[in-house]
């Protein structure tokens, strides 16, 4: 399929109230498709409420690290953390999510692709999570060289890399038209202070025009739905704040140096 | 008589370079690789070999460079080499922390803050307790450790703290609540936290039974061929990582300058190949799914 304008987003972390705003957002920039790079669930409220906003507006869904874990039952979210610390928190938000997608829900999960390729305009896009090698990898700002993300588009034969999973925004551009995105997520704000989150619009104009798009929404609502559902506290101080609280410490020195904590 | 396994070589995700060898200003009781002020047994590497492995390591794609020793600040062009580094990748240096001064801090900032990729001070301490921290590590070497860490933060570069398992307690089977935890992890978090580093960062590594620890032949345990079956193989960090020191390639920052663990002489390309898991450090590889990386 060819594109001239794609919504891209990952992370929806159960954030419900973000991803209506994305889809009505993107569909007011004239988005042609929406695509999600996988992390339905963990971190907010009631997962199974994103689903059937996902279906209805036909987006096309990938499967991340979390969904994959949901879909085969497995006992924890595949995240990689190795602090205890995260993964007190991890496991907590992991058993809380476990227990309240429907088996219909796991069952759609396990149907989802766990790459996408399509075209935007003469571009060829390679949709990952982490990384095209591995579900889980971090490709953050300031440990992704150049070279590395030059050789992955060369072994995947892409001309755009899009990936997600660290939820920090970035755009790289490479030699020879290249890119690599890393699209940020939409379930949580990405530890600046701010409390919007962020998708981003790909265009072929027809040279490739990659734009972060900040969503507002109704936070203060999602805090008030974590409360109900007694989750972390320290989770709806990060809706609430725009500053990580937990997971830190898989963040190189430069992101950790960036946020509050 | 068993054949010995071998782990597969799948990527060069990091490249360490074991850059002042085996020369130290410490001389821990406990230093896997027995460094020491007088231990000259692997030399220092030379910045232009520095600079070829890393052209050689670009090429292959390299997402991660590491600087180890000995104490790398012992080395004259650290400086150069760091900057020469940063412009391949995210680049770590493995210390004590005990030669960085505010000068050192300065341009270590400096380096930091015009790079485009993150540059990693990680910081060794073995415990929070003056007396039992410098019993291993000498004297005054938690002062100058701590010195280390706030002078690089209020540079802006939070620093990593590693501390071995050396003085580990009870194991810690369920993850702890944060502020509720009476853990190793706790005991150091909070010890940081009361010293003003405001965003502690730690690294917990496993003590290997090896250098001034060598166990008696009796007690070393080995990875059987048996043991593969079924295994993750990509858990031990010598399927995607390699170690430049005298005398050439190895195959992971623990069996540098091992003859058996030595896989090219002078060639990155060639050393990108299996490696032989025949070491008792390799089972503590398998047991505890160790790496010697930051994450
Ligand atoms: S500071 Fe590190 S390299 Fe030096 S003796 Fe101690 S453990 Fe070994
Ligand atoms: S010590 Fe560990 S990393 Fe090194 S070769 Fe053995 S298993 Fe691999």
């Amino acid at each position: 399929m060819v594109y001239r304008r794609i919504a891209v987003f990952g992370g929806v972390y159960s954030n419900y109230r973000a991803l209506a705003a994305t889809i009505e957002d993107a569909r007011r920039h004239q988005a042609e498709a929406l695509f999600c790079l996988g992390d339905l669930g963990g971190f907010g409220p009631c997962p199974d409420r994103v689903y059937p906003l996902l279906r209805e507006a036909g987006v096309q869904v990938m499967r991340g690290n979390y969904d994959v874990s949901l879909a085969d039952g497995l006992t924890d979210c595949g995240c990689g953390y190795t602090d205890p610390r995260d993964n007190y928190y991890a496991a907590l938000s992991y058993e809380y999510t476990f227990r309240h997608t429907s088996e219909e829900n796991k069952h759609w999960l396990r149907t989802l692709p766990d790459v996408l390729r399509v075209q935007v305009g003469s571009y060829r896009l390679h949709m990952c999570h982490g990384s095209p090698r591995q579900v889980n990898e971090f490709l953050w700002e300031s440990t992704t060289p150049d070279g590395f993300l030059s050789k992955l588009c060369g072994d995947y034969e892409a001309d755009v890399l899009l990936c997600t999973h660290t939820g920090i925004k970035w755009h790289r551009r490479l030699p020879d038209d290249r890119h690599a995105v890393n699209v940020g997520v939409i379930g949580r704000p990405e530890n600046d202070g701010e409390t919007h989150v962020w998708y981003t619009l790909l265009t072929a104009a027809p040279d490739l025009q990659v734009a972060f798009i900040p969503v507002y929404y109704d936070y203060e609502a999602l805090a008030r739905d974590m409360r109900q559902e007694q989750l972390p506290e320290a989770f709806v101080e990060t809706i609430r704040s725009g500053w990580w609280t937990t997971c830190l410490e898989v963040l190189p020195g430069k992101e950790r140096a960036c946020g509050r904590w | 008589m068993q054949t010995i396994p071998q782990a597969p070589f799948h990527n060069l995700h990091a490249l360490w370079f074991q850059l002042t060898g085996t020369l130290c200003n410490l001389a821990c009781s406990h230093c896997f690789i027995s460094c020491s002020p007088t231990n000259h047994a692997l030399k220092f590497v030379a910045p232009e070999t520095v600079y070829r492995y890393l052209d050689e390591a670009e090429t292959h794609g390299v997402r991660e460079v590491y600087f180890t020793g000995g104490e790398p600040f012992l080395h004259k062009q650290i400086i150069p080499i760091l900057a020469r580094s940063l412009q391949a990748a995210a680049t770590s240096v493995l210390t004590n922390g005990t030669l960085i001064t505010p000068t050192v801090a300065d341009e270590l900032a400096a380096l930091a803050t015009t790079s485009r990729y993150s540059l990693e001070m990680r910081i060794s301490l073995d415990d929070v307790d003056e007396a039992r921290n410098d019993a291993v590590r000498g004297k005054g070497a938690l002062r100058r450790a701590l010195r280390a860490l706030r002078l690089l933060q209020e540079r802006g570069l939070p620093p990593i703290v590693a501390v071995t398992e050396y003085f580990y307690e009870a194991p810690e089977t369920t993850p702890q609540e944060p502020g509720s935890g009476s853990g190793f992890y706790q005991k150091f978090r909070d010890f940081l936290l009361e010293n003003g580093i405001e965003k502690p960062r730690l690294k917990v590594i496993p003590v290997f039974a090896m250098g001034k620890l060598h166990p008696s032949e009796t007690g070393a345990a080995y990875v059987t061929p048996g043991m593969m079956h079924g295994f993750d193989v990509t858990t031990l960090q010598c399927t995607k990582s390699r170690i430049v020191a005298d005398g050439g390639v190895y195959a992971c920052p623990l069996l540098v300058g091992e003859p058996e663990a030595r896989l090219s002489e002078n060639s990155l390309s060639e050393a990108m190949q299996p490696c032989s898991l025949y070491h008792t450090a390799c089972h503590t590889c398998y047991v505890t799914g160790m790496t010697c990386s930051n994450y």
